[in-house]
């Protein structure tokens, strides 16, 4: 080929490549606050385009209810399903699908009414049969949140389109504050959707593999659109039978990512309006001075422990642990550490209701602490039994807090071992008491919104083995107490068994009750309005982010980016 | 020859080289050839399926507790340890898998529920557009630094390039895709760091699930314009270790070439610079490029991890970290395999690629 044709033919490639990019950059997506003019653009004719709440979480949810339970799929399920129940901030309930509810002297049969009025997305209406039809669905996969319902249900029916009862095994008094957690589905809408052959004999696979794409509820957001490991997109149901704000989003985007570089960016070019609460404290503060983006601190019902083994030397000693107890240096971790966190008092985080107010909160003794080593059997051979420390390695938080550990127990003359293990190990580890350490550190969470989901998820014997607790306590009197408490249906007795719990428990020095799990997100205060930012936060995992009740100021984001 | 002889380049001079029949003799050797590599590869990747299923369910942790979560009962766990044939000796679950990947199942992931093969429809074109456009900008850029600087070696450009060269070698891909974001990002604002597609932007119907060549195919410029733009940075980031490994080794296979006999030898015949260039020069320094490219390329697959991680990128690299930490045991096999066979066909098409620069290989193939 003669040179002049392949210079052409360069040059040609050339201007089709730079008049490509030119194009892309006069035609920008949603651009950069590049002013901070305050002045709203004039209305035109043209339609305006949807008002989109966009908000990153670890991964992007699970939509099925009888699948999925951490906090992504648990804040989906608030927006896309309604519930018998709605939660408040104070862990109290109010009407939502059930009207009103009674249940028997001997506390093992519900009855609950439903309104009449509720229709899915489909136009489908909701009745009793759904909530049977959901309860069963959830109980059959016993995955997600059936934990929470299948030690206790017994039979659902429906006598009727609009009264659902309910029969337990035996009386559980937080029972009515669960209900949170039992989504109703559109039964015809995921009946026909079965694939056949499949795990659960006639039900095939009972809809779950339509469910990971589709959502099949009442509330008032439906799924626009689902790109598994990227994002879901979900937009308004405009026949939804309960009150939205006026200025509700139109659209919700839960975004699976929390790569720090990306989410600064994102954030800072408005891709982004309220950040996932995984930043590590630098990207926070430096997101936080962007214009117009807050930073909060949102209470959680978690709490971060050093679970001590109780079966294993030198923590089998309660004298041993007392003293480690004291010589740690609990300051440091909510100051410096991890800062916005508040420091735990006893072994229920102080947002769950139930929490025992007067429960202590240790602060470094020295001098204590070396009382109770004095008194430990192993003291005189401290050099003997050093602590096995293990901290998970996914969590790179967590190596400051041991490494401070380990510091401050030089000072009472224990050795510590510090082990970084992944997670999957830990949790082998901590199946059998032979392989289990002496500390694990792990933040726990309550999974019903009472103290004693803490209790029993922690202390009882039946978590001894489980990632939950490694303290293996195994103590009869409070497997008792707390089986008891949970079973008072009277819930000012009931939470008055609770504290006695909890005083139990922290006379036995199980754990060192580090801090309570704070939420630390960016947001754009300037026009987000969100109520769990301004003090009405829910200690059920999922109920922050409810997006009816969020005000989004479009006009004022189309302020802040010049758009 | 006088100063004047014709060396120019004639369209018959390129269809013999085009021609496989010319490349090692009779046409049977080069299939014979290919075939025999391809036997070797079904060998290689079966002991890889053994060697990562049993890596895979060795490894500390109860899957279908991992899957169901430490609250599920214990016969929901249960449940899915028969499902999924853990109960079963290792040899016994390896047969079934086997089977079901006959038939064109590989097995359902604990972490999406559905069909690993289902997966990988949907992941893996978003990873081959990214491995594609890094390959391809590998290509553009390693090749011609690597022979410029080897012509001009010693002068300032050579000396850039060799200081850069070792920056782009030692500095990972994730840190350049995290600097990429952070500057082209957050500060300048002129590139898209998240996702493949502007959410403003109407994606165009899906053929083969590589949105660039389903814009071309439906037409649809715009999505094609900016989904290169949501491709560049990523692309980039993944290839930058590579152009400076290569254009670093081309730049030395070049100067060693230039020492040799025959170039000193075509230099006192008064060939013109450039024609020394792209006829004399390019082919033999490409050897050593060439093969050590091929191989980077079929890495890259492994390099995306972190790189799809950073920007969001939804493909089969990013599936395949989450497959791991949660230990999704079919997508892990079915990740590892899809590298393992990406890995093989670069293998063979490198070595066919130097078989075509290298004379030498085809003389002993004949001799033979």
């Amino acid at each position: 080929m003669k040179r002049s044709s392949q210079i052409a033919i360069a040059v040609v490639i050339i201007i089709v490549v730079v008049a490509g990019a030119a194009w892309y950059a006069l035609t920008p997506p949603p651009g950069p606050p590049t002013t901070t003019t305050t002045e709203v653009p004039t209305t035109t004719t043209a339609p305006m385009a949807p008002s989109v709440l966009t908000i990153s979480f670890a991964n992007v949810p699970n939509t099925d209810p009888a699948v999925g339970s951490d906090e992504a799929s648990s804040s989906g399920f608030v927006n896309l399903y309604d519930t018998l129940v709605f939660p408040t901030p104070s862990g109290d309930v109010v009407p939502s699908v059930a009207t009103s509810w009674s249940v028997s002297s001997d506390g093992l049969t519900w009855t609950f009414k439903l309104r009449s009025d509720v229709k899915f997305h489909d136009g489908t209406p909701l009745t009793a049969n759904d909530v049977v039809f959901s309860l069963n669905r959830m109980l059959t996969i016993g995955q997600g949140y059936s934990y929470l319902f299948t030690p206790y249900v017994d039979q659902v029916s429906a006598p009727n389109d609009q009264t659902v009862v309910i029969k337990l095994k035996t009386t559980f008094g937080p029972f009515l504050g669960s209900t949170v957690r039992i989504y109703i589905l559109n039964s015809k809408l995921v009946t026909s959707h079965f694939k056949t052959p499949g795990p659960y004999g006639d039900n095939g696979d009972y809809g779950s593999d339509w469910l990971l794409t589709h959502d099949a509820g009442s509330g008032p957001y439906m799924i626009k659109e689902m790109k598994l490991e990227a994002y879901m997109l979900m937009e308004r149901f405009t026949g939804y039978w309960g009150e939205v704000r006026k200025d509700a989003p139109d659209q919700v985007k839960f975004l699976g990512t929390t790569e720090p570089a990306t989410i600064k960016t994102m954030l800072s070019n408005g891709q982004l309006d309220i950040t996932d609460q995984w930043q590590p404290t630098e990207n926070l503060e430096a997101m936080a001075k962007l214009n117009g983006v807050t930073r909060t601190d949102i209470p959680t019902a978690g709490e971060f422990y050093l679970m001590m083994n109780t079966k294993m030397a030198p923590t089998d000693d309660i004298y041993f642990r007392a003293a480690v107890t004291y010589a740690f240096d609990y300051d440091t971790v909510v100051k410096s550490i991890i800062p916005g966190a508040t420091e735990s008092a006893g072994p229920v985080p102080t947002a769950l209701p139930g929490h025992d107010s007067n429960a202590p909160k240790y602060h470094r003794d020295l001098a204590k602490a070396m009382e109770f080593i004095k008194q430990s059997k192993y003291y005189g051979k401290l050099d003997q039994y050093p602590i096995v420390y293990h901290w998970i390695a996914e969590v790179p938080d967590e190596e400051k807090v041991a490494l401070l550990f380990a510091d401050n127990m030089k000072d009472i003359g224990v050795k510590v071992q510090v082990v970084k293990v992944p997670w999957l190990t830990v949790v082998d580890e901590m199946g059998k008491l032979q392989t289990a350490p002496n500390i694990v550190t792990i933040f726990v969470s309550a999974s019903y919104a009472e103290a004693g989901s803490m209790l029993q998820q922690r202390y009882h014997s039946k978590s001894a083995g489980t990632w939950e607790q490694n303290e293996w306590l195994q103590n009869s009197t409070i497997d008792s107490m707390i089986d008891d408490a949970v079973a008072t249906l009277d819930k000012n007795e009931r939470f008055a068994k609770y504290i006695k719990v909890q005083e139990a428990l922290v006379a036995m020095y199980p754990s060192i009750f580090t801090y309570d799990q704070v939420e630390r997100r960016a947001y754009y205060a300037v026009y987000v309005d969100w109520y769990a930012a301004k003090g009405q936060w829910s200690p059920v995992l999922g109920y922050n982010f409810d997006c009816r009740n969020i005000g989004f100021d479009a006009a004022g984001k189309a302020a802040l980016f010049g758009s | 020859m006088g100063s004047g002889a014709d060396l120019r380049i004639r369209p018959h001079t390129l269809l013999f080289y085009a021609s496989p029949s010319s490349w090692v003799g009779p046409k049977m050797r080069m299939s014979t050839f290919v075939l025999k590599r391809l036997s070797y590869t079904v060998f290689v990747l079966f002991g890889l399926s053994i060697l990562i299923f049993i890596i895979a369910r060795v490894l500390p942790g109860d899957p279908a507790r991992l899957a169901l979560g430490p609250r599920a009962p214990d016969w929901a766990v249960e449940n899915l340890r028969q499902q999924l044939r853990l109960n079963e000796p290792l040899y016994v679950q390896y047969f079934y898998w086997v089977r079901d990947a006959l038939s064109g199942s590989l097995g359902v992931s604990l972490v999406t529920r559905r069909d690993v093969m289902v997966d990988i429809q949907e992941f893996l074109p978003a990873t081959v557009e990214l491995i594609v456009l890094a390959a391809l900008l590998d290509m553009a850029l390693a090749i011609p630094i690597g022979m410029v600087a080897g012509r001009r070696a010693n002068s300032w450009f050579d000396n850039v390039v060799r200081v850069l060269s070792y920056v782009g070698v030692a500095v990972p891909a994730f840190v350049v895709a995290i600097i990429f974001i952070l500057v082209f990002g957050f500060m300048l604002n002129i590139a898209p760091s998240i996702g493949r597609i502007s959410p403003n932007i109407v994606a165009p119907p899906t053929v083969t699930g590589l949105i660039t060549i389903d814009s071309l195919i439906s037409g649809n410029m715009v999505a094609f314009f900016d989904a290169v733009a949501h491709l560049i940075l990523p692309a980039l980031a993944l290839s930058l270790g590579l152009i400076a490994q290569e254009a670093r080794i081309t730049r030395s296979s070049v100067v060693e070439n230039l020492n040799k006999d025959y170039i000193l030898s075509t230099v006192s015949h008064g060939v013109p610079e450039r024609l020394l260039t792209l006829k004399y020069l390019l082919k033999p320094s490409l050897i050593p490029t060439v093969s050590v490219m091929g191989l980077d390329m079929a890495s890259l697959i492994g390099n995306a991890f972190l790189v799809e991680l950073i920007f969001n990128w939804p493909g089969v690299s990013r599936y395949g970290i989450t497959a791991m930490l949660r230990k999704d045991l079919n997508a892990i096999v079915a990740v590892v395999m899809i590298a393992g066979i990406i890995f093989a066909i670069a293998n063979i098409a490198v070595d066919l690629i130097v078989a075509y620069l290298d004379p030498r290989i085809r003389m002993i193939e004949k001799a033979a």
